[in-house]
C-alpha cells in the first residue's frame, strides 16, 4: 500500500497559485488501483511527462508526492497524465 | 431541463487492457470510454479529441446503446465529414484568394468567407471529448448549451466586427465547444482543438459557461495559438493569459457597450459561486486592481515580481494592469483604440512563442504611435501605463 498526497494546481481560477485563495488537496491509495493502473500510475515517477499542457491553457496539473526509502519524492504532471482516481482523490476548497 | 448527473464509482476500478482506462461515469459513453480513450502514457485518459469517425461510426451501430444514443454517434461521424470539409475548403478559398488578390482585397475576401460553424457538445459528466453533439444549441433546453452557442457566436461576432478576424485562424475555423466535463469540474479550458466548460461545483464555482469574458478568455486562447503562439510558460505565458483575460473582458465590454468607466474589469464574476461569493468574493481576477483581496486569485502588479516559472495566470497580472490603465487613460470603449493596439501587437507578427513582456511592450508603444498618429496622448498613455508596471 502506498499513499500519495496529491495537489491540484492550475486551471483558469490559478487552484494553489501564490496568492491564490483556492486549494485542492487530498490523499490517494495506490493500492485502490487494478494491478496494471496502479503499475502505470507508479510508471509517472520513473518518466515524469511535462507538466505544461503540448497544446492548449488553462488545464491543471497535479503534484504527486510519495514516501519511498530514501525519501519523499514529487512529480508535477499535466491532467492527462493523471488516472482519473488519483485525479478526483482532491477537494477543492477554499482558504 | 433534467440533469443528468453522472455518478462516480468506489475508489475500486475494473481492469482494463494495458493502455487503456475506463471512465466509471454512467452515460452513454461510459461504453465508449473504454475505446474513446487513449492513453499517451499508460497510466489515465487522454484529453486528444476528436474522436476518430471510425469510433463514431461503430457506435452507430452498436445494438447495445439506445436508438436516439446510435443516431447521435452517427450524426457526429457525418458531421465530422463535414466540418472537415468546410474547414478545407475555407482555408483552400484564403489561400487561393491571398494569391490572387493585392493585400488589400485579401482582407475584403477573408472578411466575406463563410463564418465559422459553431457545435456545442454535451460531455454528459465524463471527459471523452468532444461528447455527443447537441443538435441546435441555440435553441436547446439546455441553460448551457444555449449559453455556450450564443456566446460563442458573441466572441466571433465581436473579433469579425470589431477587427475584422473571421473566427481563430481568420478562415472559419469551425468552433467546437463541450459542456457538462466531468463532475463538479471548476474549470474551463482550451485545449488546442476545442474548449470545454466544466459545471463548477455549486459552491466556489457555477456552470462556467454563466460568464461570458471566460467563453471570450478561452477563444482568444485560440486566437494566440494562430497567431503570436506564445508559449504557456514564463513571461510568454503571462502575456498568453493575459490576451485572453483582456479580450474576454473587451468582449463582454462590447457585448454591454460598455465604456472603460463603466466597465467593472472582473473576471469570471458570473461563475462566483454562493460559497465564495458568501466569503466576500466577487471575481477570478481583477484587471483594474489585480491583487485585490476580493479576488479568488489575486495576482501580482509590478514586474518586478516576477519569476521564472510563475503560474501564467499569476505572470499575467503586470500586463493586464498595463492594458486596464492605457484603456482608463485612453478613455472611450476600450476596444476601440486601446484594443486596436492590442489586437495588431498580437496578430500583426510573426509567431514568438518565447516572448518577452518589455518586448511585448515596446511593440504596442510603437503601434499606439503608427496607428494614431494623430493623437501622441495615446502613445503617452501606453508607455505611462507600462511604466506603472516596472516595463
Amino acid at each position: 500500500m502506498a499513499i500519495w498526497q496529491i495537489e491540484k494546481l492550475g486551471g483558469l481560477a490559478n487552484f494553489g497559485g501564490a496568492r491564490s485563495r483556492l486549494r485542492s488537496v487530498g490523499r490517494f491509495d495506490t493500492s485502490s488501483l487494478p494491478t496494471a493502473d496502479e503499475k502505470a500510475a507508479e510508471a509517472l515517477f520513473q518518466k515524469p511527462p511535462k507538466a505544461a499542457m503540448s497544446k492548449g491553457a488553462d488545464g491543471f496539473r497535479y503534484r504527486i508526492t510519495r514516501s519511498t526509502v530514501s525519501g519523499s519524492e514529487t512529480i508535477e504532471v499535466a491532467e492527462s497524465s493523471v488516472h482519473p482516481a488519483i485525479a478526483s482523490s482532491v477537494k477543492d476548497e477554499l482558504i | 431541463m433534467t440533469t443528468r448527473k453522472a455518478s462516480t464509482a468506489t475508489t475500486k476500478h475494473p481492469s482494463s487492457p494495458a493502455g487503456a482506462t475506463i471512465e466509471s461515469v454512467r452515460g452513454p459513453l461510459a461504453l465508449g470510454a473504454r475505446h474513446l480513450h487513449h492513453d499517451h502514457n499508460n497510466v489515465g485518459t487522454c484529453s486528444c479529441f476528436i474522436v476518430p469517425k471510425k469510433v463514431l461510426e461503430r457506435f452507430a451501430n452498436d445494438k447495445k446503446l439506445s436508438v436516439q444514443q446510435r443516431q447521435y454517434f452517427a450524426d457526429a461521424a457525418k458531421l465530422e465529414d463535414e466540418w472537415r470539409k468546410t474547414r478545407a475548403q475555407s482555408a483552400k478559398l484564403v489561400k487561393e484568394t491571398r494569391a490572387m488578390l493585392p493585400t488589400g482585397m485579401t482582407a475584403a475576401a477573408i472578411a466575406t468567407a463563410a463564418p465559422p460553424t459553431l457545435l456545442v457538445f454535451d460531455c454528459q459528466h465524463g471527459t471523452a471529448l468532444p461528447g455527443v453533439p447537441i443538435p441546435n444549441p441555440g435553441t436547446s433546453s439546455d441553460p448551457s448549451a444555449k449559453q455556450a452557442f450564443k456566446e460563442t457566436k458573441g466572441v466571433v461576432d465581436f473579433y469579425q466586427q470589431v477587427f475584422g478576424r473571421n473566427s481563430l485562424d481568420n478562415a472559419g475555423l469551425t468552433l467546437i465547444s463541450s459542456i457538462h466535463f466531468s463532475v463538479n469540474y471548476n474549470n474551463a479550458g482550451w485545449n488546442g482543438n476545442q474548449m470545454s466548460y466544466g459545471d463548477g461545483d455549486g459552491s466556489i464555482f457555477i456552470d462556467f459557461t454563466k460568464s461570458n469574458d471566460v467563453i471570450g478568455h478561452e477563444l482568444t486562447h485560440g486566437i494566440t495559438q494562430y497567431t503570436a503562439g506564445f508559449a504557456y510558460k514564463n513571461q510568454a505565458g503571462g502575456l498568453n493569459e493575459s490576451m485572453s483575460d483582456v479580450f474576454g473582458s473587451m468582449y463582454r465590454q462590447w457585448s454591454a457597450n460598455q465604456t472603460v468607466s463603466t466597465a467593472d474589469w472582473l473576471i469570471g464574476k458570473d461563475i462566483v459561486g454562493p460559497g465564495a461569493a458568501a466569503q466576500g468574493y466577487k471575481c477570478l481576477r481583477d484587471m483594474s486592481n489585480p491583487a485585490a483581496n476580493h479576488c479568488l486569485a489575486p495576482q501580482p502588479t509590478k514586474f518586478s515580481q516576477y519569476q521564472n516559472g510563475m503560474d501564467p495566470h499569476d505572470a499575467s497580472g503586470f500586463p493586464n494592469f498595463a492594458f486596464y490603465k492605457a484603456a482608463k487613460a485612453i478613455g472611450g470603449k476600450s476596444w476601440e483604440k486601446t484594443g486596436k493596439i492590442w489586437y495588431q501587437a498580437l496578430t500583426g507578427f510573426p509567431p514568438s512563442p518565447n516572448m518577452k513582456m518589455s518586448v511585448f511592450a515596446n511593440r504596442t508603444r510603437t503601434l499606439a504611435g503608427s496607428l494614431f498618429p494623430a493623437d501622441p496622448s495615446i502613445k503617452s498613455a501606453v508607455d505611462a501605463a507600462w511604466k506603472a508596471v516596472g516595463l
